[in-house]
């Protein structure tokens, strides 16, 4: 009886102080199944998704006709320094990096909800963005993931990843491999008493501060991935081998050669973030890099994250050009949406998001058409149910000077 | 100067004696050599059949054949009859296109591996240097030139890096394979001169040496100006590369690309020029063209912009997506909008970049369709490179420089199956050894295992 009266208590306040949305006869792709759902409809109450199914007959505090267009989860970004920085050749507006703490730099507290970015990238379909610090270190520190809703609370999950590079300071990647390994040993080893491990075995220069060592040691616990940005073969194999012996999750970033190397991704579990328009041969690292990659590495079985091109935060929405090019050359459409959506939040643990998943945060977009076409936009933006401002600084700036005349 | 390069022998006769002939002639000066030496070999008679044709110069044709006769457009027409000797390409259910032109690349003097030792192309030790050519840092061998004719590519127009007020000459190549420069050079395609406007030349100089600011840059112009004015006017004066560069510039002959992002810095670079008499052709990487579009359009200016780049500068920080469009529509239809790269990766789809600044103004209200966008990849570069006699559009008497495409080309899902230049199939996807790969890239995967 008692449960009765809760769920009729919990039913009548929904009924008394719930919004509720019903969008109707869309195209939906959920991202739980391969196929695309037509003419269905969506149930939101009170910013979570509560049904999806043909013809709800429910009535909402808001109807929106959907028919024609196309809802897929919001993408999320999963590279990128939104909310980090304005201008990139301005040092004066990027809070991205830190030269006091390496491994344990955490962007959380320097994201900024009112950057002039988040409007651009938001109306160009990313709800939310893995934002990372940048670094020319072994470790740049520690991501986050935000809300791009424009509000002060926008982070959803702190200290998500660690970022390292074996590409760092001029050194063979091999010593930064070996730096690295003997970093990881002597945080093992670390119980909190920094004075008992700092004269240990590091080379000099190398000094590790206590917040360094606790964001490695969530590295070692398996409770957070490493990223590693790394394009060669040879280079993407060795990394697979260390994350083996250091028995840590692996997440590796850019892979221009991972085609060759697909068995091993896919065998080590080793999620790749992509970026597929990058095909060129800037150095001898990245010689094997096409636009096959994507659907390569998808063959195989590798779970793939799409990105930007990674200098690009301004434009992180331009994902999803990279990945329409990845699917005209070979990689199937839905695989290419997941890799938007759910393999990131998959990925990285982000939870209630990804999908269009019953109980699921309505981040969703109302696409004009298909999502990955060039000449589509994102009619309307929703994060957890909330229809989020069309407006950028790029219209205003547009009608200024079409009023002119 | 083109009359020079016909008649190279009879000038080099008068020119000690007269000054009738030329006004640019002088002492020890030699327009015969450095020519290009392309040459294709001659394509006999291609029909390519039944193609959605967008000509370029404004027409859209559903189903149309295109003849080829000996490396020219012979004629376009619903229905030709093919001789019998002819070579067919069937382009049912696809669409064809001029051969795309990307007006600002950088392939050949920032090539791919972007190596310390292939970083060719700003002379960043002056801030004039109008006295170097792009040509003499090409590399032919740049792994991007393949990609970028499997996008459709088949002219662009290699300039000088930004760091300098005049940064040098830029030139125009035809998107071929060859061991020379020479070999790749647009047949007597006007020189052009690369000016930069803003915080690129500041930046680079700046810190004890002119110029340090954006009226430093214009004092830095000016003087040079004066300087090429003294130097035009007196024929006796001693050979000077850089001034034989700047009175090519008054003289006409040489074309100016000028990068300029701000509108501000647009209208007095248009007042240098009335200052100096000279023509401005294309303000490159116009982020705030829209501002002054309707001056663009009076002044006759072409403006080359992204699609929708934007915030890695301050002068950047100004983008509208709907730039291209504005421009275009600028003074009723008027303006002259390219859409340009700047890029490895963006010369490999410019057609998607010209999509998304169609679909951009569309949605601002203006209704540009596919046939009137697609000449920002191709007519208008070509206008502004000075080669539109020649290329740019499907028309008879053209060079018969053309792309099949498998499907909409304003789609990210389309690509290119086979691009002719001058008639000759130079990529063709059916065949796994095309497109043709550099020097550099044969066997580099393995002995056995080219990178194309």
């Amino acid at each position: 009886m008692k449960i009765v009266y809760t769920f009729l208590a919990v039913t009548l306040a929904n009924f008394l102080f719930s919004e509720s949305l019903l969008f109707k006869n869309a195209s939906v792709y959920t991202g739980n199944v391969d196929e695309v759902f037509e003419d269905h409809d969506i149930y939101v109450v009170n910013g979570k998704i509560v049904e999806i199914n043909k013809d709800l007959d429910l009535s909402a505090d808001k109807i929106i006709n959907a028919e024609g267009k196309v809802i897929t989860a919001g993408f999320i970004s999963p590279y990128s320094h939104l909310g980090l920085v304005e201008i990139n050749m301005l040092a004066e507006t990027r809070d991205d990096s830190s030269s006091v703490y390496s491994a344990g730099f955490s962007i959380s507290q320097a994201f900024n909800p009112s950057s002039t970015l988040i409007p651009y990238n938001l109306n160009g379909g990313l709800t939310s963005a893995i934002s990372t610090p940048s670094g020319n270190g072994l470790f740049s520190g520690l991501s986050s993931a935000f809300s791009l809703s424009g509000e002060n609370k926008s982070l959803l999950l702190k200290d998500l990843a660690l970022y390292g590079s074996i590409e760092a300071g001029g050194e063979s990647k091999a010593a930064n491999l070996l730096l690295m390994e003997d970093i990881f040993e002597l945080t093992r080893t670390f119980n909190g008493d920094l004075d008992k491990i700092q004269d240990h075995a590091l080379p000099k220069s190398f000094e590790y501060s206590k917040r360094d060592l606790m964001a490695i040691k969530r590295v070692l616990s398996k409770e957070i991935p490493l990223v590693v940005p790394v394009n060669r073969a040879s280079d993407i194999l060795s990394v697979i081998e260390f994350s083996k012996n250091q028995n840590i999750r692996l997440v590796i970033m850019g892979a221009a050669e991972g085609w060759r190397v697909a068995k091993q991704l896919f065998e080590s579990k080793t999620p790749v973030i992509l970026e597929p328009i990058n095909n060129i041969p800037t150095s001898f690292d990245n010689l094997g890099s096409k636009l096959e990659n994507a659907a390569l590495l998808n063959k195989a079985g590798v779970r793939l994250l799409i990105s930007s091109d990674r200098w690009e935060t301004h434009n992180a929405y331009l994902s999803r050009q990279g990945a329409g090019i990845a699917v005209s050359y070979g990689l199937p459409w839905n695989e290419a949406v997941n890799a938007l959506t759910k393999n990131v939040s998959d990925t990285f643990n982000i939870p209630d998001r990804g999908t269009l998943s019953i109980g699921h945060e309505a981040d969703l977009i109302v696409w004009d058409a298909d999502p990955l076409e060039v000449t589509s936009f994102a009619e309307q933006i929703y994060i957890s149910g909330k229809l989020m401002p069309s407006n950028t600084r790029s219209l205003m700036l547009r009608d200024r000077y079409l009023e002119r005349d | 100067m083109r009359h020079l390069i016909i008649f190279p022998l009879f000038v080099f006769l008068i020119s000690c004696s007269s000054e009738v002939f030329d006004n640019s002639e002088r002492e020890g000066e030699r327009d015969d050599i450095y020519l290009s030496t392309y040459s294709p070999s001659s394509s006999g008679d291609v029909l390519v059949k039944g193609g959605r044709v967008l000509t370029g110069t404004g027409e859209e044709l559903l189903s149309a054949d295109i003849l080829i006769k000996n490396n020219v457009i012979h004629e376009i027409a619903e229905l030709i009859e093919p001789s019998p000797n002819a070579k067919i390409i069937n382009a049912k259910g696809k669409w064809v296109t001029p051969g795309i032109i990307d007006i600002h690349s950088h392939m050949g003097v920032y090539a791919a591996p972007s190596l310390r030792s292939n970083s060719d192309g700003n002379e960043a030790t002056s801030p004039v240097t109008p006295h170097v050519w792009a040509e003499h840092s090409v590399w032919t061998q740049d792994t991007q030139m393949p990609l970028a004719l499997k996008g459709g590519i088949t002219t662009y127009h290699v300039l000088p890096g930004s760091a300098n007020l005049f940064g040098g000459r830029g030139v125009t190549l035809k998107n071929v394979w060859s061991k020379t420069v020479q070999g790749m050079k647009f047949p007597e395609a006007p020189y052009t001169l690369k000016m930069a406007c803003g915080e690129n030349p500041k930046r680079v100089y700046g810190s004890n040496q002119e110029p340090s600011t954006r009226m430093g840059n214009v004092a830095g112009y000016r003087a040079a100006w004066i300087k090429a004015k003294e130097y035009k006017d007196n024929k006796n004066a001693t050979r000077d590369l850089k001034l034989d560069t700047l009175e090519g510039v008054l003289n006409g002959e040489i074309l100016i690309q000028n990068h300029c992002y701000r509108g501000e810095e647009m209208a007095i670079m248009i007042d240098i020029s009335k200052e100096f008499n000279y023509k401005i052709t294309t303000f490159h990487h116009a982020i705030e063209a829209y501002k002054v579009a309707d001056m663009l359009a009076e002044n006759g200016i072409c403006a080359a912009m992204w699609a929708d780049w934007w915030g890695f500068k301050h002068e950047a920080f100004d983008m509208v997506w709907e730039n291209v469009a504005i421009v275009d529509q600028a003074k009723g239809g008027s303006g002259c909008a390219i859409v340009h790269s700047d890029s490895g990766i963006g010369i490999q789809r410019l057609n998607q970049e010209a999509a998304k600044a169609m679909a951009a103004g569309n949605r601002a209200g203006f209704e540009i369709p596919r046939k009137r966008a697609i000449k920002w990849i191709t007519k208008n570069p070509a206008k502004a490179l000075g080669i539109d006699d020649r290329v740019g559009t499907l028309e008879k008497g053209k060079m018969a420089d053309l792309v099949i495409w498998d499907s909409d080309p304003f789609s990210v899902y389309s690509k290119t199956e086979i691009v002719l230049i001058d008639g000759i199939i130079k990529y063709d996807h059916s065949d796994p050894n095309s497109p043709k790969p550099t020097d550099f890239e044969l066997g580099i995967i393995s002995p056995n295992e080219n990178r194309l």
